[in-house]
């Protein structure tokens, strides 16, 4: 669905990306982990738009989308749901979410496009009248996933859901994503803490200074020793 | 008593042309960043749209059919000008060139105002007969303005809040990223609300045409005055805009009526000075004086 | 000012160059006419060369110290205006009128500079266009003073007088102004103040952490651009023999500022290019339809707007630049720096600290940022500071070097309580600093870019420009525009260096450098410490160069500093480790 060949990006002149190679199947969930620092966002804003990649692709569908702007890829079925759960804050949630939609001309059923997000969070179908600024932290995150929901895309990418969220919030958010995956929708995750996400996911794949370093099942990456180093910067001794 | 009676009614009434090109910077602004210095002359060609389709003697019936012909006819000037303004904006002097494009587009504006008016000043007569408030005569138009200025609020509120479209564009004002993520387009939602202020300066231009200066240097005054307006209430805010009209209205009047209209702009500069350096995020404004 | 008059090298280098062009156009443009009899054109060209000399300054203002002035015209007016009444009205002569039409330019020009230190950008600009409108009305309201609309004719004898070739006074003087205004502001940007105002203007925060004050060189700009613009406005006066309301209208703020902007905002030439364009135009091609003018000089400036966004020079000087830059870029190398033979400057007291903050508390809103932090780093140490995205790392680095005062606690300077001091005083004190994305000035040469940083050293003679003396022709030659992202981050540590500041704060320097990079700026470290006595503190995402370098690291989470010690002690330590992975509960 997703593929990503030898791309490099980085914010202005300093480069970030060197050389991301990575592809995402229909329904799978993909973890992408790694030390603060590593480029995880940078390759998220990237693969959506907003950082446009100085070399290599991004095939999405069988198109390469490399170097269009974030609001043509998100009409061609990838859609970005940005880190520290943005929301436009003085419209309602009820406007919030129909926004998602927007870009389709706005004819939607309203029920059915949101009833499962809202379904997966009650306390948002509590709230539709109120503005998106009354939210926790949490619901605001809901919010985004359930913008992005509506919009019904091939490609999820989720730049760190948990981010300063309580804790009891985080599993029915992983467990919206897990069954949106079973939808078929491709879905790329990042997190920075490693166990976070790791029951959901597929696959994971662990990056350091702009590279993947290591990529295997979550099982595999549990047991294996060397995760640790490269957050704790000690993988390169010798 | 009497005084203070043509100082409110003349207030009012100037100050509800300056909320309206005070809302229209508003819609451009939120939607782009984007401050229109052309939005004085713009109204002031509305004005002229009025001078050049209304007969001597206009008809209630003839008029309400050119209202809204001005406005769209503004509507798609302004809407070229903010494709125009937006075009160079990628290159390496982003601000400047916003600057420049809009003044330029004021400048091309007062040079054929110029050449219209050749050196006389022309009036405009209005279909509706002035009123009397409390023994004084009070000009049609002012009253109009004044529910125009209104009218607007209210249909601006309105779109913001309830069509789709509104939203879109409240969207990108509030997280440009987290919008265009959303898949919403920028770029034509910053020239519709180029377009939209066209509206608003068209229709407020000709509904004030029998009262306005339609000349070719009137058009700065009426962007400065508008600007104090919007600063006054918070850039961004068109309650804002709307309650600083009203204010810059009736106190540049008051200046006018005591000390002589030459003194209106002086008031407001003084006016404008004093927000920023004491309020710099107005009345009802969101964040502080923004850094260019 | 003679130092930098000859370091400008008016044959080489872009600005000395343009200068010279700009004389040279100036004087052809007068003498020709003249010599050709032309009264017309030697009329027009006169009063062209003083716009020209305004928008020069005007040019200083606006790309050197950043500052938005729509409102030049105003202060043209009132040195032309307080001539016409001192001189004429008042009957005191044009040297008693010249005297006094400067000093209400210049109080004028610092009224304009007030609201500069309180607002910026279009605000500032529509206060200023907002003084432009407001003046010629104000010389019409007060027509008991100024004359009213009439205006007030003034004919200064012995200015105007023509010699037997044609010449008079005046145009000398036209000529003597419009040069040296040219030449002026070449040499500016190569003095001390001049670097200075042009560091303030692109970032205020580098600039002040390198002990710059932004607010005074605004008021030095505006003062500068102030005595030019009255200049110009008091020989505007005998050039034209009258002087009226109608002459200083907004229309003619608003052609000084696009005439820099056309021209090329920033070039020396940019302004008379951009002058010319738009007064010799409209006029020369609509001359017999004078009522189609206004119309011409808004398209001529919309149309170079679109098709040059840099401006004409600009344009012209970037082509120009990229044609050449295919040659050679220089190689800024660390080698011969890190080999040469220094006396250890100042070799570390052992055991004081350079820095002692205790009980830091900072919240935004809501967000506790920093909630009580102690950090002691001791003199000639390289100290790291490490913690997850959000644990209040650079919001302390900014508390430290003085750009966001804490909410309580004290912080201590070798000793001195600077807790309150801003950035540019904590610059004095010997605190210098890098940004995470490195601040180098695109617009001035590589060797400026480091003389920025010998510009905020108390002895003004740094080792390291001695040391780097055999670069400096080269190194002044070229921008570094064309620098990869590693280059540009070791001259931003070498301009820290030149500053001679004793205290060193680095942030995330090694964010994008590449693994050899990365050894390389680990020895750029140590050679900071051993050889140069220099105290570091670094924050960095990159655990490993921290592990390398550091002789103590803390650790901050959530504004907290959750431990501390020698790097060996803290990457055994469960709950760094816990941190850091993202296990739960470890």
């Amino acid at each position: 669905m997703l593929e990503l060949r030898d791309l490099h990006a980085g914010y202005g002149r300093v480069p970030v990306l060197r050389g991301i190679s990575l592809a995402v199947a229909p329904g799978e969930i993909v973890l992408i982990l790694g030390p603060n620092g590593a480029g995880k966002s940078t390759l998220l804003r990237t693969v959506g738009g907003f950082i446009k990649p100085t070399r290599g692709t991004i095939m999405l569908a069988g198109h390469d989308i490399a170097g269009m702007a974030p609001e043509d890829i998100t009409r061609r079925g990838l859609r970005l749901v940005l880190d520290g759960h943005r929301v436009f804050p003085t419209l309602t949630v009820y406007d919030n979410i129909r926004l998602g939609a927007a870009f389709r001309g706005g004819r939607m059923d309203f029920d059915k496009a949101a009833g499962p997000a809202l379904d997966m969070f009650p306390a948002l179908r509590e709230k539709l009248k109120a503005e998106a600024r009354d939210l926790s932290g949490g619901q605001q995150q809901m919010l985004a996933l359930a913008q992005a929901f509506v919009a019904q895309p091939q490609v999820l990418l989720c730049d760190e859901p948990s981010l300063g969220i309580a804790l009891a919030l985080i599993p029915p958010i992983l467990e919206f994503l897990r069954r949106w995956a079973r939808q078929g929708t491709s879905i790329i995750i990042v997190e920075q803490q490693i166990e976070i996400a790791l029951g959901i996911a597929d696959r994971a794949v662990i990056m350091e200074r702009g590279a993947i370093e290591l990529t295997g099942t979550a099982q595999e990456l549990r047991g294996d020793a060397r995760v640790h180093d490269i957050y704790l910067g000690l993988a390169d001794r010798e | 008593m009497q005084d203070l009676l043509i100082i409110a009614v003349h207030g009012i009434g100037a100050g509800a042309i300056f909320a309206l090109v005070g809302m229209s910077f508003n819609v451009v602004f939120n939607a782009s960043g984007i401050l229109n210095f052309a939005q004085g002359n713009l109204l002031v060609l509305g004005g002229l749209f009025a001078l050049l389709t209304l007969p001597g003697e206009p008809s209630v019936t003839g008029w309400l059919v050119l209202l809204p012909i001005a406005a769209i006819v503004l509507a798609a000037l302004v809407a070229i000008q903010g494709g125009i303004t937006l075009l160079p904006l990628r290159s390496s002097v982003e601000q400047h060139s916003w600057l420049i494009t809009t003044l330029a587009a004021s400048v091309i504006i007062s040079g054929v105002l110029m050449i219209y008016q050749g050196s006389a000043q022309p009036t405009v007569h209005s279909p509706f007969a002035g009123f009397r408030l409390m023994g004084m005569r009070v000009p049609a138009s002012y009253a109009l303005a004044t529910l125009l200025a209104i009218l607007w609020y209210v249909a601006l509120y309105l779109f913001h809040t309830r069509m789709l479209t509104g939203l879109a564009m409240s969207a990108i004002s509030q997280d440009l990223d987290a919008a265009r993520a959303a898949g919403l387009r920028v770029r034509r939602l910053q020239i519709l609300s180029f377009a939209i202020s066209g509206l608003i300066v068209g229709s407020a231009g000709f509904v004030a045409a029998p009262v306005m200066a339609i000349a070719s240097d009137s058009g700065i005054s009426y962007v400065m005055n508008g600007f104090v307006a919007a600063v006054i209430g918070g850039i961004g805010s068109n309650l804002g805009a709307l309650i600083g009209g009203f204010l810059v209205g009736v106190i540049t009047s008051y200046a006018a009526f005591n000390y002589g209209g030459e003194f209106q702009d002086a008031v407001a500069l003084a006016l404008l000075v004093g927000v920023l350096m004491l309020r710099p995020q107005g009345l009802l404004g969101r964040p502080a004086a923004r850094r260019v | 000012m003679a130092r930098a008059l000859a370091r400008i090298n008016l044959l080489r280098g872009a600005d000395g160059a343009q200068a010279l062009i700009g004389i040279v156009l100036v004087i052809a443009s007068i003498v020709i006419p003249i010599l050709a009899g032309s009264a017309y054109w030697t009329h027009n060209f006169l009063i062209v060369s003083l716009f020209v000399s305004v928008a020069v300054v005007q040019n200083l203002l606006l790309s050197d110290a950043g500052q938005v002035s729509f409102g030049q015209g105003a202060v043209f007016g009132i040195a032309a205006y307080t001539v016409g009444m001192v001189g004429t009205l008042w009957s005191q002569g044009f040297v008693i009128g010249a005297l006094c039409g400067m000093a209400a330019a210049i109080l004028l020009g610092l009224l304009f500079a007030l609201p500069a230190l309180r607002v910026q950008g279009y605000y500032l600009g529509f206060v200023t266009l907002s003084a432009a409108v407001v003046f010629p009305q104000m010389l019409v309201a007060l027509n008991d003073y100024t004359n009213g609309i009439n205006g007030i004719p003034v004919t200064v004898p012995g200015l105007s007088e023509q010699g037997q070739t044609g010449f008079t006074l005046i145009a000398l003087l036209v000529i003597v102004l419009t040069s040296a205004a040219l030449l002026f502001h070449a040499a500016f940007r190569a003095t001390r103040a001049g670097r200075r105002m042009r560091v303030a203007a692109a970032s205020p925060e580098a600039a002040m952490t390198l002990g710059i004050d932004p607010g005074r060189l605004r008021f030095l700009a505006f003062s500068i651009a102030a005595i030019g613009t009255g200049i110009a406005g008091l020989l505007y006066v005998p050039v034209l023999g009258f002087v009226s309301p109608y002459a200083f209208r907004v229309d003619l703020s608003i052609f000084f500022f696009f005439s820099v902007v056309i021209g090329g905002n920033g070039q020396l030439l940019g302004p008379l290019i951009g002058a010319w364009i738009l007064y010799l135009v409209p006029n020369a091609l609509l001359a017999g339809w004078s009522d189609y003018r206004l119309v011409g000089y808004g398209i001529v400036a919309l149309l170079i707007m679109l098709v040059f966004p840099d401006g004409v020079v600009g344009s012209m000087m970037d082509r120009l630049r990229r044609f050449r830059a295919r040659e050679s870029v220089p190689l800024i190398a660390m080698d011969h720096l890190l080999n040469d033979p220094v006396t250890d400057l100042s070799p570390p007291a052992s055991a004081t600290s350079a820095i002692v903050v205790t009980g830091a508390r900072k919240s935004f809103g809501q967000l506790a940022a920093l909630g009580g932090v102690d950090l002691s780093v001791t003199a000639g140490h390289i100290h790291g500071l490490v913690g997850p995205n959000g644990s209040g790392k650079t919001t302390l680095l900014n508390a430290i070097s003085g750009l966001a005062p804490l909410d309580s606690g004290v912080i201590r300077i070798d000793g001195t309580d600077a807790t309150r001091f801003a950035a540019h005083r904590l610059a004095a004190l010997g605190v210098g600093r890098t940004f995470q994305t490195p601040r180098i000035f695109d617009s001035m040469s590589i060797w400026e870019n480091l003389m920025i940083g010998a510009d905020a050293a108390p002895t003004h003679d740094p080792w390291l420009l001695r040391t780097l003396a055999r670069d400096e022709e080269s190194w002044s030659e070229s921008r570094p525009d064309l620098l990869p992202h590693a280059q540009r981050r070791v001259l931003e540590i070498m301009r820290v260096i030149a500053s001679d500041a004793p205290i060193l704060l680095l942030d995330e320097p090694a964010a994008g450098l590449s693994p050899e990079e990365r050894r390389d700026f680990a020895r750029l470290m140590r050679f900071l410490r051993d050889r140069l006595g220099r105290t570091i503190l670094i924050v960095e995402h990159d655990l490993d160069l921290v592990w390398r370098v550091a002789d103590r690291i803390s650790v901050l989470d959530a504004g907290l500093i959750v431990a501390e010690g020698p790097p060996d002690e803290i990457h055994d330590n469960p709950r760094v480790r816990a941190l850091f992975t993202g296990t739960i509960n470890a």
